[in-house]
């Protein structure tokens, strides 16, 4: 499997090129333009939170149902996969650690990468009206990922601090905390508008996006007319 | 190649078209789309091919008017930007009698010897639910079309499969049908999304497609749920 990102970084679109018998699992509604003889199917994962109670989940935290799996039938083909969002892409390379990303952020990954719905950590996270929905990867082999805006990458040594909303992904290697920023009290933390923050501890590296889709939804989602 | 010279800047994501006019040059741009130009350029609104032809183009999504400028009497410069940010691609059709399909809402200028037809009925099978609607352009000389997202280029040697809602423009010398590939499909699992029902063009033949990296479907899907919820009272 070869991947190529195209038109980086705000329009950014990833060309796959799959071996023969292949495969490449996606979001459903990733896939823009394929090969003719690419085969689709449309699965639900069954991840920890998996069957139907996980779809469900899945469905309240912004995360589309179902993901689809391409399949290249007898002879090499290509794919082009594009997120939702205006934005950059990112292809993480799995060697057996995991990665957690937000659930909006993941496009897609090589059949022999698991996605785990969910991840007990994040708990709070999703109290905190953020519907932020979290997935666990693990595996081996390419991931491709979304933000919007741009991606940046922060190596952390020791303590970092960043809000959830702009969270892409991050290395399982790095402990972390859900709360508010440091200095503020609940009670400021609601009124200042700041969202929770992740307070990440060890080595790894985070990835974070330059907008929050929360606050863009808002802003916009608001000022459009009722539903 | 190309009759009217022509500069794009900020692609993909923010193109704007930049038209270097010769003296008493003419173009045909879509109502709305001119941003900047020099003083003496002069604008007409115009209804090609009269009154039913432009009702056509109405029913196409289309605007009603096309604008006509001109540089009179000497060269001048005219800055065209699109509705939608997004990318803007350049086609020079040869007068050889083929044909330019082209996404109605992505039609941005063309010379005035190109005649855009709103009235064709070949992508019927486009209708059904994705409202998407075609143009096509013939005569000879220049077209420049948009999109939201970045355009991408993709010459079709055999067969090719494309979600319908990311189709830019292609050539007519590629056949195409509509069809549902069930295993692209999301419906009826009430997701309250819109698209994913796994409706795709099938081209095939020989020509060139474009396609679009980005789908303003998306962004309105995403921002539903963020709508305030009409009060009770």
């Amino acid at each position: 499997m070869e991947i190529q990102l195209l038109q980086q970084p705000d329009s950014a679109i990833a060309k796959v090129i799959l071996e023969a018998n292949e495969e490449i699992v996606a979001e459903a509604g990733a896939m823009i333009a394929m090969s003719p003889h690419i085969n689709a199917n449309t699965t639900l994962r069954q991840g920890k939170g998996g069957g139907l109670l996980g779809g469900l989940k899945r469905l309240l935290g912004g995360e589309s149902l179902f993901l689809s799996v391409f399949r290249s039938l007898g002879r090499s083909g290509e794919i082009y996969l594009a997120p939702d969002f205006m934005g950059d892409l990112l292809v993480y390379e799995m060697q057996g650690e995991e990665l957690i990303a937000q659930s909006t952020a993941y496009v897609a990954s090589a059949s022999t990468v698991d996605v785990d719905l969910g991840f007990p950590g994040f708990k709070r996270a999703i109290l905190s009206g953020e519907s932020l929905f979290w997935l666990t990867i693990s595996g081996h082999g390419p991931v491709l990922l979304s933000s919007f805006g741009a991606i940046y990458s922060v190596p952390v040594n020791g303590e970092y601090i960043v809000d959830t909303g702009h969270i892409v992904a991050f290395e399982r290697s790095l402990n972390f905390d859900i709360g508010k920023p440091p200095g503020s009290t609940w009670l400021s933390t609601f009124l200042g508008g700041e969202g929770f923050v992740c307070r990440f501890k060890g080595r790894g590296t985070v990835y974070c996006q330059t907008h929050n889709p929360g606050a863009f939804g808002r802003l916009v989602g608001s000022q459009l007319p009722p539903r | 190649m190309n009759e009217i010279a022509f500069d794009l800047e900020h692609q993909p994501s923010y193109a704007s078209l930049i038209l270097n006019l010769q003296a008493n040059q003419t173009v045909l741009v879509e109502a709305g789309a001119m941003a900047a130009m020099d003083s003496h350029i002069q604008m007409k609104s115009k209804m090609r091919g009269g009154l039913m032809k432009s009702l056509g183009r109405m029913l196409g999504g289309e605007s009603l008017f096309l604008s006509e400028f001109t540089a009179v009497g000497k060269p001048g410069q005219l800055y065209l930007s699109p509705g939608v940010p997004g990318d803007v691609q350049h086609y020079y059709l040869k007068g050889d009698g083929r044909c330019l399909i082209v996404q109605s809402g992505g039609f941005v200028a063309c010379s005035p010897t190109v005649e855009i037809d709103t009235q064709f009925q070949g992508l019927r099978g486009f209708f059904s639910g994705e409202s998407l609607f075609m143009v096509r352009a013939s005569g000879k000389g220049d077209i420049w079309f948009s999109s939201y997202g970045a355009i991408l280029e993709i010459p079709i040697e055999q067969e090719y499969v494309v979600d319908t809602g990311y189709i830019v423009a292609f050539e007519d010398t590629l056949d195409y049908s509509v069809e549902m590939i069930a295993g692209l499909s999301f419906r009826g699992l009430m997701t309250g999304i819109f698209g994913g029902e796994g409706l795709v063009c099938r081209f095939r033949g020989q020509g060139k497609l474009w396609i679009q990296s980005r789908e303003i479907f998306s962004l309105i899907n995403f921002l539903n749920p963020f709508r305030p919820t009409r009060s009770s009272d």
